[in-house]
C-alpha cells in the first residue's frame, strides 16, 4: 500500500454561528470573510505540512481544486503544485485537479502538468476531475448540459497533446486549434500517471478501466459506508474485463492520531467539529446543476443525492458517531493502522489518501500526526498488495539525475562572493 | 409522437381543440393544459409541441440539437411537419425566447406572435432570478404573485418531492427526475445567466406582437416588457394584474382573453 498526504486547506476563522449566518460555504459566501493576511499565514502553514509529509516518509503528498469554497483554497492546484516541486525531492506529486472544462484551450492543462512534471523530475500524478457541480457549474458557468462531453473532448486532445511529437491540428466541438504542438511535453513517457476523482458514477469506473487510469474515490463518509461503492468498482471492472489490481483505486480517508486514544478526542474533536459543521454547511440550491449526472445516474444516486444529504455528509453527529461510522479515523497510531488495514482489504485498494489535517487542525497536532503516522503506521502496511505492480505511479528521473534547487544559486549553494 | 428522420430529435405534439393554428412553445416547466391554454383550446387549434426531456419527448434529443440556431430551426421542422401556415406563435417565458428567435428569424413564416414573459434579455440593474440555483420550494415564490392561488398551491406539491428520507414512491421519483431532464434542456440555452443575444434582434421581428407580462413578475421583471416592445417596431404591451410569472398559470382567464383579443377572435 502506497500513502498520500492530501491536503483540503480549509480556512480556519469562520465565525462560530457560520451555519446561521451563511447560506453556504462554497460558490457564494462573500469573500469579504476572508482575511488576506491570515490567508498568507496559512497558505504558508499549509505548505509546510505538506512538505513535512514528504520528511516523515509519505510517498506522495497532494492537493486538490475547489472554487469560491472556504474548506478548500486552491483554486489552481498547479500553483500549490509548482512551490512543492520545488520544496520537495521525494514524494510524488498528486494533483487532483485540474477541472478539465474549465480550461480554455484545455492544452493549458497538458503544458502546465507538463511544467510541472519538468521541473519535478517526472514525479506529477496528473488528476483530471469532471469537477463538482458547484465547482464547474456554479463557480466556472460551464454549461451542465454538455460538460461531459466537452470533458471527453478536452481530455482527448490533452492526452493527444502529450503524446504527439509533430505538430498537428485539433478540430473538436468545443476546441479548435490549428497547430497543437506542446512545449515542453512531460518527462514521463507517454505521459503521467492519470488519476480520476470521483464519487461513485459507473461512467467515471468505465472512462478509468477503458484508459487504464486511476480511479480515486473521494468521499467524507469514510470508508464504512464506501463498502458498496468500491464493491460496484470492482464488480464493473471484472465485468469489463479490467484486471484486479488494487493499485488501480485510491480512497481518501480523514484521520486524527494522537499518542494516546484517550488524548485523541479532546486534541481533535474541535477541529472535526469545525470541519463536518462548518465546512461542509452546503447550500442545496447550488448543489446540483440540472444535467451534471446522466438520467441513469440521477436515478442510481437520487436518494443519496436528494435525501439523507445532511445526515450522509456528517453534520450534527457526535465524535462517538463519527469515529464509530468510519467518518474519521480516530485514536492512536496502533488504533489508525488497525483500521487503514481494514479499509485497504474490504476496499482492496492499493493507495490510501490520508486527510491527516482536518478542519481548524493546527500545524502542531498535524505535525505530530503526520509524524507518528510516519514512524508507526505507514512502515507496517506497506507490504500490502507489494506484489502487485502499480502502474499508476509515477516513472520520475533516478536521484542522481535530479536537479538540486538552489545549485545554481550562488548564495544557496554557498558558493557565492 | 412526431419523427422527424434520423438523427433527428423526437418530439411528443399535443393538439387539442379546432379553429385557427396556434403553435405553442411551453416554458421551463413544460405544457400544462389545466391554465390558459385549455381555455385558448375552445378557440384555437392547438399544437404544442414537447422539447426533448420535457413531456413524453426523449431527453436523448437533446444531443442532436447542437446549439440555439438549431433549436430555432427546429421550431419551423415542427411547423413544417404539421402543415401550420403562418400560424399564432405563442410562447411563454424559455418558449417564449424560442417564439421570439423564430420570429426573428423568418419573419415572413410567422402570423402573430404572443410573448408570455420570455426569457432572453439581460440588464445588471433587474437581473433575471437563477432559475438553475435555487431549490424548488424557494423558486416557487418567484413564479407566483399569489402564493395561495390554486395554481400555486398545485405546484406547491412539487416540494414534497424534495425529501430527507428515501420515503418516494417510484411515481415521485419519475416526476422529480422529469423535472431534472427539462431543467437540462432549458439549462442548456439559458445557463448560467440567460442573456441569449436575442436583443440584437428584436428588430428583425415584423409580424404583430403581443407582449404579456405579469405585473408581479418576481422572476423576470415587467420592465423587461418595455425594453422588448421598444425594440419590436408592431408591439403592444398587456400587463395582467395580480399575476406572477406564470401568468397562464395563475391567471388563465385574464391570459388567454388578451390573447384572443390580439388574434382577433
Amino acid at each position: 500500500m502506497k500513502f498520500t498526504w492530501f491536503h483540503l486547506m480549509p480556512y480556519r476563522w469562520l465565525p462560530a454561528d457560520f451555519r446561521e449566518r451563511y447560506h453556504s460555504v462554497w460558490v457564494d459566501l462573500p469573500n469579504g470573510i476572508y482575511d488576506p493576511e491570515k490567508g498568507h499565514d496559512l497558505y504558508n502553514e499549509y505548505l509546510d505540512m505538506l512538505e513535512y509529509a514528504e520528511q516523515c516518509g509519505f510517498d506522495a503528498i497532494a492537493v486538490n481544486e475547489h472554487h469560491q469554497n472556504a474548506y478548500g483554497m486552491m483554486p489552481s492546484p498547479n500553483i500549490m503544485a509548482a512551490t512543492l516541486a520545488r520544496r520537495t525531492s521525494k514524494a510524488m506529486l498528486l494533483v487532483l485537479g485540474n477541472s478539465i472544462v474549465c480550461y480554455n484551450p484545455p492544452t493549458r492543462i497538458a503544458e502546465e502538468f507538463a511544467m510541472l512534471d519538468v521541473i519535478s523530475g517526472g514525479r506529477l500524478i496528473a488528476g483530471f476531475p469532471v469537477g463538482t457541480s458547484m465547482d464547474i457549474n456554479y463557480c466556472a458557468g460551464q454549461n451542465p448540459a454538455t460538460v461531459r462531453d466537452k470533458y471527453r473532448e478536452g481530455h482527448e486532445l490533452i492526452v493527444k497533446a502529450w503524446k504527439t511529437r509533430e505538430p498537428f491540428a485539433f478540430n473538436g466541438k468545443y476546441t479548435k486549434l490549428r497547430y497543437v504542438n506542446l512545449w515542453p511535453r512531460p518527462i514521463q513517457q507517454p505521459h503521467p500517471p492519470v488519476w480520476i476523482p470521483g464519487l461513485g458514477s459507473i461512467e467515471t469506473w468505465d472512462f478509468c478501466a477503458q484508459h487504464d487510469y486511476n480511479y480515486s474515490y473521494l468521499s467524507f463518509s469514510g470508508y464504512k459506508r464506501a463498502r458498496n461503492m468500491m464493491n460496484g468498482y470492482w464488480e464493473r471492472r471484472t465485468a469489463l474485463g479490467a484486471d484486479d489490481n488494487p493499485h488501480s483505486a485510491a480512497f481518501f480517508q480523514q484521520v486524527c492520531i494522537s499518542e494516546t486514544d484517550a488524548q485523541c478526542e479532546k486534541e481533535w474533536w474541535p477541529h472535526v467539529d469545525y470541519f463536518f459543521n462548518k465546512c461542509l454547511h452546503l447550500y442545496p440550491g447550488t448543489s446540483e446543476a440540472p444535467g451534471y449526472r446522466s438520467e441513469a445516474s440521477l436515478r442510481a444516486g437520487i436518494v443519496a443525492q436528494f435525501g439523507n444529504t445532511t445526515q450522509n455528509m456528517g453534520i450534527d453527529k457526535t465524535w462517538k458517531q463519527l469515529v464509530n461510522e468510519g467518518y474519521i479515523l480516530a485514536g492512536s497510531p496502533e488504533t489508525v493502522r488497525q483500521q487503514i488495514e481494514e479499509l485497504g482489504k474490504t476496499l482492496r485498494v492499493g493507495h490510501v489518501l490520508l486527510g491527516c489535517q482536518i478542519g481548524s487542525a493546527p500545524a502542531e497536532l498535524v505535525n505530530r500526526a503526520t509524524k507518528l503516522a510516519g514512524d508507526q503506521i505507514l512502515p507496517k502496511l506497506r507490504h500490502l498488495y507489494s506484489d502487485y505492480e502499480d502502474r499508476w505511479w509515477p516513472k520520475a528521473l533516478p536521484a542522481s539525475r535530479r536537479a538540486k534547487p538552489g545549485a545554481h544559486n550562488p548564495v544557496s549553494a554557498g558558493v557565492g562572493p | 409522437m412526431l419523427d422527424l428522420g434520423s438523427g433527428r430529435p423526437k418530439l411528443e405534439v399535443q393538439e387539442a381543440g379546432a379553429g385557427p393554428s396556434l403553435f405553442f412553445l411551453h416554458g421551463a416547466g413544460g405544457v400544462a393544459w389545466d391554465g390558459a391554454l385549455g381555455l385558448l383550446a375552445k378557440h384555437f387549434h392547438v399544437y404544442a409541441p414537447s422539447l426533448p426531456g420535457f413531456g413524453k419527448s426523449p431527453s436523448e434529443g437533446l444531443e442532436l440539437i447542437e446549439d440555439a440556431l438549431e433549436l430555432w430551426q427546429l421550431g419551423f421542422d415542427v411547423m413544417e411537419a404539421l402543415g401550420l401556415e403562418k400560424p399564432l406563435l405563442v410562447g411563454e417565458s424559455f418558449g417564449g425566447w424560442i417564439a421570439a428567435e423564430m420570429a426573428a428569424l423568418r419573419p415572413k413564416e410567422v402570423g402573430k406572435l404572443a410573448l408570455l414573459a420570455p426569457v432572453g434579455l439581460w440588464r445588471d440593474e433587474s437581473p433575471v432570478v437563477d432559475l438553475f440555483g435555487l431549490t424548488i420550494g424557494e423558486l416557487l415564490p418567484f413564479l407566483f404573485h399569489d402564493m395561495k392561488s390554486a395554481a400555486a398551491r398545485n405546484m406547491s406539491q412539487l416540494t414534497t418531492l424534495m425529501s430527507d428520507k428515501d420515503d418516494r414512491t417510484q411515481a415521485q421519483i419519475d416526476q422529480l427526475i422529469a423535472i431534472f431532464l427539462g431543467f437540462r434542456t432549458a439549462a442548456k440555452f439559458l445557463f448560467p445567466v440567460p442573456d441569449t443575444g436575442l436583443e440584437r434582434r428584436l428588430w428583425r421581428i415584423r409580424v404583430p406582437t403581443l407582449v404579456l407580462w405579469g405585473a408581479q413578475d418576481r422572476l423576470i421583471a415587467p420592465s423587461y416588457a418595455e425594453l422588448i416592445a421598444k425594440r419590436v417596431r408592431n408591439a403592444q404591451v398587456v400587463t395582467i394584474e395580480r399575476c406572477g410569472h406564470l401568468s397562464m398559470a395563475e391567471q388563465p382567464e385574464a391570459t388567454a382573453k388578451e390573447i384572443q383579443r390580439f388574434a382577433g377572435i
